[in-house]
């Protein structure tokens, strides 16, 4: 690859990673505006909904659902592993809900995200990631992670809950759990786009898994009758929480192509600046520390500092030629494994295109996207804004800055890839 | 021809069922669940 397209495509990774981070970030507004009596299993499948409906709808928006079926045709083995990575976010995020009950944020959040160091572990040890990277790189990556990680503990105790009591050896073992789950789950997200996945084809069968484990655990948790009353009591925050899942997958679509073109090492510490945006709605939009001390807020300025310090480290880390061609490596050595074309994987990789696959909608395509949008506007016509104090100016900036990212990313990702 | 068809899907099973990068995900997932139903 020339050496003037693998730094743009290095770019636009890292760009890539601070927008994920602001779209993952803002998900959990709208979960902010939800009655807290409903089961957390519920809400948690509720979103799971909106995430299924986004996944296949925004692909067909942007690309068309005939390059889906191009994907597979290339690389089937690839549906295997995209479900396998949807069943484990599943269960790691069931597992933060009991982490979250249990010990609360403030020492559940940095413990799962332990997820960018295992990933970084993974990266290196099956994905030639950061081989002959140099001291520099290795520092950059590792301290970054490292800083960030010590920034996320510091703003998760600023804005901690009471932990229950005679519950923390449960709650720590759960968010530890949802770490390895997550981080573990980016071998099946690497090991796509090594092979030439393109993002958009991938997240729609991950959701399958996804949305298949949801609903298990939710019947096998809550029962069918309870579970289905508690639906139908929820149809008034139903928007928020789908409109939740909906904002997610468009945090995660930037956070699978980090990982496409930077890879797990880099993409997912720099996605897990997420939690810096959603203490940013916390405290201006939702007015969380509100009246805190002192040592809150020099804990918040500290852990924001470290966080932004970790991820400018990481940004600035970027493959050098030598270790991208180690990358190739790995690409190969997949390519020859479940006999892929090679010119399929060199392209998938380059982000350019293979063949002349058709770019028009297709009539499922369009239907998708009108059934998407019709069952939002039904689910708004019925949902409640509950009566909070939430300051509406400072919600339409984060919301302005959030669209400016997604329409810049956006157009950095086409110009560079056309979404590949 | 015909053989060549049901083969495929079948060596497909036999790279991912010898890929060791499969069984580490699968594991953890596994052990995600027992975990999951302790905690219940």
């Amino acid at each position: 690859m020339p050496a003037t397209r693998l730094r743009s495509l290095q770019a636009l990774g890292i760009f890539c990673g601070f927008a994920a981070g602001a779209w993952l970030g803002g998900a959990e507004a709208p979960i902010k505006l939800v009655n807290p009596d409903i089961s957390p299993i519920t809400v948690s499948l509720i979103m799971v909904f909106g995430v299924f409906l986004a996944r296949w709808s925004v692909p067909a928006l942007i690309r068309g659902t005939s390059h889906v079926h191009s994907d597979v045709r290339q690389a089937p083995h690839l549906i295997v592993w995209a479900v396998l990575a949807g069943c484990m976010w599943a269960v790691a995020n069931t597992l933060t809900i009991y982490a979250i009950r249990n010990v609360g944020l403030s020492i559940a959040f940095p413990l799962w995200n332990t997820n960018s160091l295992l990933g970084i572990f993974w990266g290196f040890l099956l994905f030639n990631e950061l081989h002959y990277a140099g001291w520099k790189r290795w520092l950059g990556v590792l301290g970054g992670a490292v800083c960030m990680f010590s920034g996320a503990a510091l703003l998760a105790i600023a804005s901690a809950h009471q932990a229950a009591p005679g519950k923390a050896a449960a709650g720590i073992l759960a968010a530890l759990g949802a770490g390895i789950l997550w981080g573990t789950m980016y071998i099946p997200y690497r090991k796509a786009y090594l092979t030439g996945m393109n993002p958009l084809s991938f997240i729609t069968f991950f959701t399958v898994g996804e949305l298949a484990t949801m609903t298990v655990l939710a019947i096998a948790y809550r029962g069918a009758t309870p579970l289905w009353h508690e639906l139908i009591g929820a149809k008034s925050v139903m928007f928020w929480l789908m409109l939740g899942g909906f904002v997610w997958v468009l945090g995660d679509l930037f956070q699978q192509y980090a990982t496409k073109y930077v890879g797990i090492s880099r993409g997912i510490p720099l996605s897990n600046t997420n939690q810096l945006w959603g203490l940013l709605w916390g405290i201006f939009v939702f007015h969380e520390l509100r009246g805190g001390s002192h040592t809150i807020y020099v804990q918040v300025a500290g852990g924001s500092l470290l966080m932004a310090l970790g991820a400018l480290s990481i940004a600035l880390s970027s493959a050098t030629a030598r270790e991208h061609s180690s990358w190739q490596d790995a690409a190969d050595r997949e390519g020859n494994r479940y006999g892929i074309e090679h010119e399929y994987v060199r392209a998938g990789m380059e982000g350019r295109a293979y063949g002349s696959g058709s770019t028009r909608r297709t009539f499922l395509d369009w239907l998708l996207i009108l059934v998407t949008t019709g069952l939002f506007v039904v689910l708004a016509v019925m949902a409640r804004l509950p009566h909070m104090d939430i300051a509406v100016g400072w919600a339409a900036a984060l919301t302005i800055a959030m669209l400016a990212l997604l329409a810049t990313c956006g157009i950095a990702l086409w110009r560079t890839t056309r979404f590949r | 021809m015909s053989s060549s068809t049901t083969d495929a899907p079948r060596s497909l099973l036999r790279a991912i069922f010898t890929d060791v990068h499969f069984w580490i995900p699968l594991t953890v997932l596994l052990g995600g669940l027992v975990l999951l139903d302790k905690l219940r």
